[in-house]
């Protein structure tokens, strides 16, 4: 569906995105993970068409989109829910049906395919509301149903249960699902929620600074490294993390899922770092599972479903999560 | 010296068709090229914006004396026959609104939330229609910049002195019967016709904010 090769750009002179090679297909399920100001919106809205990439180029079912009439073309088949979605003023059916309106759908044919998007979403109870009447997480489950009625080939969406509750995240989930089960449709999720990104998606790009990060950006911390010799120590709340850099100022921690070990006891071991916490989530990926620990601060750790059987790992129950000074990345 | 009262229903009624038609005219061109002012970025779209404001400032007599070198016999249109008639004053406060228009609706569609104009792109509107999304959530401001026109066109004298000649039963306006007036020494009179030219600006404004108000959910 779309590829992007050398893709580069920049505001106002400061790089805020560069990807060399990506590839994302029909029915794919993409999150796009990272810190804020990593370029997961920028990303969004350059695969959205809504801006024309600084350098590099971006292809839609291996055509280069370029000119502007290309990506306005372009913009038919892809649509985007922004953070923030806005409604035009009118009833919510009116904004659903919004995007078909623009296509020159038949008024009554297009409120048919929005009462019906609105009812994947759950959320046909609404549809004679005012659009300026909806809490936030109603504002974004009726912008992903208007973004749905257009029957995208391509559904971008940017933190779209940032608002929302954990009922209103799973309809959403759920609508789009069946959704994307009706037609093939690729869906990519920006989102800073790693656990339903994970969750969710088949397929994880995680975004550092603009690039593409080969590690998963969970564990991350902002810090101030006081320098002076490869062996330094920073306090992450109260834990005091050992790690091995010669750098000095501020950088990103990243402490990789699949470093950390979990034990009931604190180990005899060559880890220099263990903190001793609570396990205060626990989540299915594939064949594993990520163990959110609460220590003063929350590590997520990678374990098979098996180790968490054998150790007898429960939500509530105590455990120590142990990493080696060198597993501690420094960005 | 009294005017006979059917001398000033003549009088406001030439006023208010000279200004509602040169409004109209001067929105009806001016707010689309404000929403692709507003909405489109290209080279040069600074400058352009720069000479609209420019314009803003102009005087009206000034514009008035460009109209009647354009208008007179031996001017490029003279041919047209408008000079000196209500035509040519329309006109002349057609020149002098559309920068109001066009650099009131630029501003209104740039202050607009820029949601608005994405939000329509990504459901998949063409520059036009995405436009005028913006154009329908900015309406209040859009109001403003008609409201602004039509005050500008029905308060103006330079011009409509200059190009219409200010002829009795022919080209006088409000402002150039209150303008003659007031040369005369006829306060009483003068005062009269700028409480009627109020009354007239009233009620037109009151019902552009009727308009606005409709259709809000």
């Amino acid at each position: 569906m779309f590829e992007l090769a050398l893709v580069r750009q920049t505001y106002g002179g400061r790089p805020v995105l560069a990807v060399d090679a990506l590839r994302i297909e029909r029915d794919a399920r993409l999150a796009i993970v990272g810190p804020n100001g990593s370029g997961k919106s920028t990303l969004l809205r350059l695969l959205a068409f809504l801006e024309a990439p600084g350098a590099g180029t971006i292809a839609l079912d291996g055509r280069p989109v370029r000119t502007a009439r290309e990506r306005r073309r372009a913009r038919t088949r892809v649509t985007l829910v922004e953070q923030r979605p806005f409604l035009f003023r009118g009833t919510v059916l009116e904004n659903v049906a919004w995007g078909l309106g623009a296509r020159g759908v038949p008024a009554a044919q297009a409120r048919a395919r929005a009462l019906e998007a609105l009812s994947l979403l759950g959320s046909d109870r609404l549809a004679g509301r005012s659009a300026r009447a909806l809490s936030e997480g109603e504002v974004q489950r009726i912008a992903v149903a208007r973004a749905l009625a257009t029957e995208p080939d391509a559904l971008l969406l940017d933190e779209p249960v940032a608002g929302a509750d954990r009922a209103a995240q799973h309809a959403l989930y759920a609508g789009i699902a069946a959704a994307q089960a009706r037609r093939p449709m690729a869906v990519c999720v920006a989102s800073h929620l790693l656990e339903d990104a994970y969750r969710w998606a088949d397929r994880i790009l995680a975004l550092h600074e603009g690039a593409p990060s080969t590690v998963t950006p969970e564990n991350l911390f902002r810090v101030e490294l006081p320098g002076g010799g490869p062996l330094q120590t920073v306090h992450l709340g109260p834990l005091a993390v050992d790690l091995v850099t010669d750098r000095a100022g501020p950088a990103t921690l990243a402490i990789p899922p699949d470093e950390i070990v979990l034990s009931t006891e604190r180990l005899h071991s060559s880890a220099r770092n263990a903190m001793p916490g609570r396990i205060v989530r626990v989540a299915e990926q594939g064949g594993a599972v990520r163990v959110t620990v609460d220590g003063g601060i929350e590590l997520v750790a990678l374990i098979t479903r098996r180790s968490l059987d054998e150790l007898g790992l429960t939500v509530g129950g105590a455990v120590y999560a142990s990493f080696k000074s060198v597993a501690v990345r420094v960005f | 010296m009294t005017l006979p009262h059917a001398e000033v229903f003549e009088i406001a009624a030439l006023s208010l068709r000279v200004a509602l038609l040169a409004t109209a005219v001067a929105c009806t061109l001016g707010i689309p090229v404000g929403l692709w002012l507003g909405t489109t970025a290209f080279r040069g779209r600074r400058a352009f914006l720069l000479a609209l404001n420019t314009l803003l400032a102009v005087p009206t007599v000034v514009v008035g004396l460009a109209i009647y070198l354009l208008l007179s016999r031996h001017g490029p249109l003279g041919g047209l026959g408008l000079m000196f008639t209500w035509r040519a004053i329309v006109v002349a406060e057609v020149v002098l609104a559309f920068p109001i228009a066009a650099a009131l609706s630029a501003a209104a569609v740039q202050a607009a939330d820029p949601r608005i104009h994405r939000t329509a792109l990504t459901l998949g509107a063409g520059p036009v229609r995405a436009a005028c999304a913006v154009a329908r959530e900015a309406r209040f401001a859009l109001g403003a910049a008609v409201v602004v026109a039509f005050g500008r066109v029905l308060s103006e004298v330079g011009a409509a002195m200059i190009v219409g000649g200010n002829i009795r039963h022919q080209t006088r306006t409000l402002t150039t019967a209150v303008a003659l007036a007031t040369s005369q020494g006829n306060f009483a009179l003068a005062i009269a016709l700028g409480l009627v030219l109020l009354a007239l600006a009233l009620t037109v404004n009151a019902l552009i904010l009727m308009l606005q108000g409709r259709g809000d959910v």
